[in-house]
């Protein structure tokens, strides 16, 4: 895969959104409209000294990225109230088009006292192209069961072939506490399937193989269909010193799978990596994969896990 | 009416508390029943002393009651049956209730879990753990719980009740319905719902309230309690208003009963349990937590007293049938 990097498109500070929420434009989703790319992320409030609530809000582009035709100057999905599972934020929102419908499949964030936070897979509709979205139930679609015991988040959703599949991820473990660092979490990517998008069936496994070694933190799975083949990407790290440069930052990874249910890793097809300067320069995240007419996108996050903004780059060579 | 002759407290936590058991101080909440050939086995919950910080864990244990006279111990467990739960599991401060279910040659529980969250005071899953040695030690089924939460029940679901009815398992527990707010502080409001499976593990829930309100819109209810007896089934419960159980320290006993598992018709007076006139009974301020079994020919129940549970639980036994 070869990708051309179109640059940092969204700058948080230079944005409306600057007036209205503290820093932050994280895993940026696409939703190709009629006459617009609309670009959902997760931006930040401070609700307590230091501490974050993420919102979801969008930028609507025209098909070539060069333009910004709109902004979301509203509540576009509600948090949930006191003691559901999406209370202190949503981050990300992963949008899907059914029928004259948008899905929203969203990652619940709610905090714990052991552990920061806990979170599930909230399910949400839109009857207004993704204007505004109405939960499906106060409660999450997926959360921890026996065999993925926390942290069950990250959806991402498309129908392949008659069914829904759902790419997400599950905890693993969370370490114990040390003098350096609170206690970290380690996370999977895994696979579920649905005849509705609703009913879900986990597979209740780990579906992509390690490169770093057990403790590997696999996150933001994305999938699409190239000629009959699935490609996912997707971004990891390693479980500590990813924040300070000590351990590995956050990359881009990349699988292939003939069946979406068996995927062979190979990072280095992904055909994106740091730039040497700049605002990819030491890390990537919260990829996106989508077609937009005949051209084939990846938005993603740089440095600081986009503190500051998103990118895009455009397939040239598949 | 159904008349119960009360026989009094029949386990005290604090007069087994010591080094020896160092997870045991007081509380023994939720009873529930195992019977063996010589012996019926409690499992209750209970707790070590508060940490420096005020927090308490629970954990589940058991002892064992004469089967010819369950007013005498005749033994106590050594440890809990489960450790607490891992880092970041629902299950990480405490199991507390526990249910438990004879299949084939193990023994299943079925258990709340609970863990530490910052709005609310805590949040509530369902797990499920095998023994192997006749009920004295469970292995976890995994690390997560067995009842996930769902868009129709996203708060706490909690007091597993595991029964078997017509090759069906029957799983009565109670899912929050609000988190309500009360002098500032948040309370939850239960309501009593039920799963089935037919493999014990695999569940499909009912997603609706079995039990009316009776006492209050907020009305929080628990320990659903489901015995089959004269062709009917019928349920012990007990409930609280959130609003005033604090002052009132008020929790009752309720009852109802149904032809078919679903369709439930509530009878509160027909419970026929309550608190007893003497001040200084263990049960004097309320009764709580009902479980009822039968045992060579006559029903009994055990049931907490004052403070839910924090100085034992105590037995009555049912004048004429249950019917």
């Amino acid at each position: 895969m070869r990708w051309q990097k179109l640059g940092q498109i969204f700058r948080f500070i230079d944005s409306p959104f600057a007036s209205r929420f503290v820093s932050h434009a994280q895993s940026p989703q696409a939703l190709v409209l009629d006459d617009r790319i609309r670009v959902y992320f997760s931006t930040r409030l401070e609700d307590k000294p230091g501490q974050f609530v993420s919102h979801v809000q969008y930028v609507d582009y025209d098909f070539n990225f060069k333009q910004v035709l709109g902004y979301s100057d509203h509540e576009v999905i509600a948090l949930g109230t006191r003691g559901t599972f999406d209370e202190h934020g949503i981050f990300p929102l992963s949008p899907t088009p059914v029928g004259d419908k948008v899905y929203g499949y969203t990652n619940g964030i709610a905090r714990r006292v052991s552990v920061a936070v806990e979170t599930g897979v909230g399910f949400a509709v839109s009857d207004d192209n993704g204007q505004t979205f109405t939960k499906y139930g106060a409660g999450p679609l997926l959360s921890a069961t026996t065999y993925e015991p926390f942290l069950v988040g990250d959806p991402f959703v498309r129908e392949f072939d008659g069914a829904f599949h759902m790419y997400y991820l599950y905890g693993k473990k969370w370490s114990e506490a040390t003098d350096e660092h609170a206690p970290e979490r380690v996370y999977k990517i895994g696979h579920a399937v649905s005849p509705d998008g609703i009913a879900w069936t986990k597979e209740n496994k780990s579906i992509i193989p390690d490169s770093l070694n057990e403790d590997e933190c696999q996150a933001l799975p994305t999938v699409i269909e190239i000629d009959g083949k699935y490609h996912m990407y997707f971004c990891y790290r390693s479980m500590v010193g990813f924040r300070d440069g000590s351990g590995q930052a956050y990359r881009i990874g990349y699988a292939y799978s003939d069946d979406l249910v068996t995927w062979t890793r190979d990072d280095a097809v992904a055909g994106i990596e740091l730039s040497d300067t700049g605002w990819d320069s030491e890390m990537m995240c919260y990829p996106n994969i989508f077609a937009c007419h005949d051209s084939i996108y990846l938005l993603y996050n740089g440095n600081n896990f986009g503190r500051d903004g998103f990118g895009v780059a455009k397939l040239i060579n598949g | 009416m159904l008349k119960w002759k009360k026989l009094g407290q029949i386990f005290d936590p604090r007069d087994y508390a010591g080094d020896e058991r160092p997870w045991l101080a007081e509380y023994a909440q939720a009873p529930a029943t195992l019977i063996f050939d010589d012996f019926v086995r409690v499992y209750f919950s209970c707790r070590p002393p508060r940490d420096e910080n005020g927090q308490f864990v629970s954990y589940t244990a058991f002892v064992d009651l004469d089967r010819k006279d369950l007013r005498k111990v005749v033994n106590l467990a050594k440890k809990p049956i489960l450790e607490l739960g891992k880092r970041g599991c629902f299950d990480e401060f405490g199991t507390y209730p526990t249910s438990v279910i004879r299949v084939d040659d193990e023994v299943w529980a079925y258990y709340a879990g609970w863990t530490r969250a910052v709005t609310v005071p805590f949040v509530v899953g369902v797990g499920m753990a095998k023994s192997k040695d006749d009920g004295e030690t469970f292995e976890r089924l995994g690390d997560g719980p067995i009842l996930p939460y769902t868009p129709e029940e996203p708060f706490t679901i909690s007091g597993p009740k595991i029964r078997r009815f017509n090759d069906k398992y029957y799983l009565f527990y109670v899912a929050g319905n609000a988190w309500l707010e009360i002098d500032g502080r948040p309370e939850i409001s239960h309501r009593i719902r039920m799963a089935t499976s037919d493999n014990g593990i695999d569940w499909m829930r009912q997603n609706e309230d079995l039990i009316a309100n009776a006492w209050d819109d907020h009305e929080s209810q628990a320990s659903p309690d489901v015995i089959f007896a004269n062709g009917r089934y019928h349920m012990f419960f007990c409930g609280w208003v959130p609003k005033n159980f604090r002052e009132t320290k008020a929790r009752r006993i309720g009852y109802a009963s149904s032809e078919d598992l679903i369709h439930w018709t509530r009878d509160d007076v027909k419970a026929g349990i309550t608190i007893s006139d003497d001040a200084k009974a263990f049960d004097h301020e309320m009764v709580a937590y009902p479980h009822v079994f039968e045992l060579d020919g006559k029903t009994y129940m055990l049931y907490l007293g004052n403070a839910v549970g924090r100085y034992g639980f105590g037995l009555a036994e049912l004048e004429g049938e249950l019917a």
